[in-house]
């Protein structure tokens, strides 16, 4: 059996190397991509200076070294905890995250935890019911919702409530001055959650469904109905614990899909998040700030799997077997 | 005294391409105490029959037409509540594959105490361990205070069989059908089971009926035979009068 200690090791050099991999991949392809950083420093004000000038501004920026070069530049940096200042805002790219990591947080960790919840339910709902007119109709309705692609349905939202009814307002996170006004922040956050929510749900539900589904035809289940369980008992206490590490490692998969993948959304409701500011640093040549945004997204999404593998092994006796695990070891039941 | 009673049954499966007649107006009934071998090919309704009696069969077979008497009662018409009651403490039954039958992510343990539960809701947490350590030992496995915390994976062919029946004997059942529970199992491992299921039904005298393809098992654990070929039932009667006609027949 091996050590906990070794297994950490094993994950965290994994870990390191795939971002180390990721890093070298995103410096080469921004700076490879057309366009010119100093535009994005300096504006419009750029086709007003010389070639001279041009030049000392890029090697100011440290953009006149070779690729190599200027990766190990950034990468000493990096090291240090400095990532560069941003061109665009003219300061740390970690105080630009730091403004608005806070608003996707809250959109996209709020989302993520009402679309695994929702979703579990949702599943269950219609395993239970299967091929019965309430599973039917909510298969229905969720194909046709997960189909609508998000900037129509945030549009529709905003048209439906925030012009016409104006129950809601249509975009940002907060009105001018109500930073700290839960309900304004509140009534800010519902149209986009509803995006981020619908358009993600039935993905998740129907996986859900179709998982219990295929368990509710697995041989354990005639036993436990032997017993005497009902079917409902048994797809509670038996087929959900079974569908529940593939559900899991699904979700911890989603999570940063979720919660980056609330760019579109931001996009639409002009909503400060790290979705805006990747699309905007992509777009602009904003090197520094793409990059730090690339590492946090790739570390999250490497942390989901990493987590998804590590709950796998968790919940599953039979994951753990090879690398010896649990095998033999005496669990209470 | 008859424990069970089956008349005229027949099953049908409805599927979209038509009606399909698994069983076929069988008739047959199980006496206190006895083991009765349902012998047939692959595919005679022998299975359909057992899940019909116990009211498992998926939702596209119905029962056609027929009646069941369980220790003289009619139970053909039970609901789904009813039967669930005669599930957890008068039916049991073990499978053909015991690595697919027990739930691969909950302890052997755990499955065992579930049933002992069903049976007796207010049990408390010693009795429950004591019980299930009781069953354990009952079905020959040893060490089982060990074995109660492992999962299935944990274990072989046999010794998964093993706790299967151990879960079917918690309900202290009247009737325990044994659907095939050889068959996935290597010759040796097969004897011991069948011995088990013997000495189990000496010491608790429940009924039995066991269905089985194979002749060898059959004269092994059979009082009576009943041969089932087509979804039909076309000869039941003692064991040994069977097996002597067969003799003769072939010879």
């Amino acid at each position: 059996m091996r050590k906990p200690y070794i297994t950490i090791i094993d994950e965290l050099s994994k870990f390191a190397l795939s971002l180390f991999l990721l890093s070298v991949l995103v410096f080469t392809m921004s700076r490879l991509a057309p366009g010119d950083p100093l535009y994005s420093y300096y504006g419009d004000r750029v086709e007003k200076m010389g070639t001279q000038e041009q030049e000392a501004a890029r090697e100011r920026l440290g953009l006149h070294a070779p690729i190599p070069v200027q990766y190990v530049q950034w990468m000493k940096g990096a090291l240090h905890g400095d990532f560069g200042i941003s061109y665009k805002y003219k300061t740390d790219v970690k105080e630009v995250i730091a403004d608005r990591i806070g608003n996707t947080l809250l959109l996209g960790g709020l989302g993520f935890v009402i679309i695994f919840v929702l979703a579990l339910l949702l599943g269950l709902f219609c395993a239970w019911r299967e091929d019965k007119a309430a599973d039917r109709v909510v298969c229905g309705i969720g194909t046709v919702t997960s189909c609508i692609p998000e900037f129509w349905l945030s549009l529709v939202l905003i048209l439906v409530f925030a012009v016409w009814l104006g129950w809601l307002p249509s975009s940002g996170a907060y009105s001018v001055g109500m930073e700290r006004n839960p309900a304004d922040r509140g009534s800010h956050l519902i149209l986009p959650l509803a995006v981020v929510v619908l358009g993600h749900l039935w993905y998740y539900a129907y996986l859900v469904r179709n998982r219990l589904l295929e368990e509710t035809r697995a041989d354990y289940v005639l036993l436990a109905r032997m017993k005497g369980l009902s079917g409902k008992q048994v797809l509670y206490r038996h087929c959900l614990r079974n569908a529940m590490p593939s559900y899991l490692s699904m979700m911890a998969i989603a999570l940063p899909h979720i919660l980056g993948g609330t760019y579109v959304v931001e996009t639409v409701f002009s909503y400060p998040g790290i979705g805006t500011l990747a699309y905007e640093s992509a777009r602009y040549q904003d090197y520094n700030l793409l990059m730090l945004v690339s590492l946090m997204t790739g570390g999250l999404v490497i942390f989901g799997n990493m987590l998804a593998r590590i709950i796998n092994v968790w919940i599953d006796p039979r994951m753990s077997l090879k690398s010896g695990g649990m095998s033999g070891e005496v669990r209470e039941f | 005294m008859d424990v069970l009673t089956v008349k005229n049954l027949s099953v049908s499966f409805y599927r979209e391409s038509g009606e399909i007649t698994a069983v076929k107006n069988v008739s047959f009934t199980l006496r206190a105490g006895e083991i009765l071998v349902i012998m047939g090919d692959t595919g005679c309704g022998k299975s359909v029959l057992c899940k019909s009696i116990v009211k498992l069969l998926p939702d596209i077979a119905k029962i056609k037409t027929g009646q069941i008497y369980f220790q003289g009662k009619e139970i053909t018409g039970y609901t789904e509540k009813e039967m669930q009651k005669l599930r957890g403490t008068s039916f049991s039954m073990v499978f053909q594959n015991p690595m697919t039958a027990l739930n691969p992510c909950m302890s052997v343990g755990a499955q065992i105490a579930e049933a002992v539960r069903l049976r007796q809701p207010g049990i408390s947490r010693k009795a429950l361990r004591s019980r299930v350590m009781e069953l354990l030992k009952l079905v020959g496995l040893d060490r089982p205070e060990e074995r109660a915390g492992q999962y299935p994976v944990h274990f072989s062919g046999g010794m998964a069989q093993r706790c299967v029946i151990a879960i079917a004997l918690a309900a202290n059942p009247e009737i325990l059908f044994a659907d095939e529970p050889t068959t996935s199992l290597d010759a040796g491992m097969q004897a011991q089971i069948l011995g088990l299921l013997l000495e189990l039904r000496e010491k608790l005298g429940m009924s039995m009926i066991f269905i089985t393809h194979n002749p060898e098992v059959a004269v092994r654990m059979a009082d009576r035979v009943a041969l089932m070929r087509g979804g039909e039932l076309y000869r039941i009667g003692d064991a040994e009068e069977i097996f002597e006609e067969t003799i003769h027949n072939n010879h």
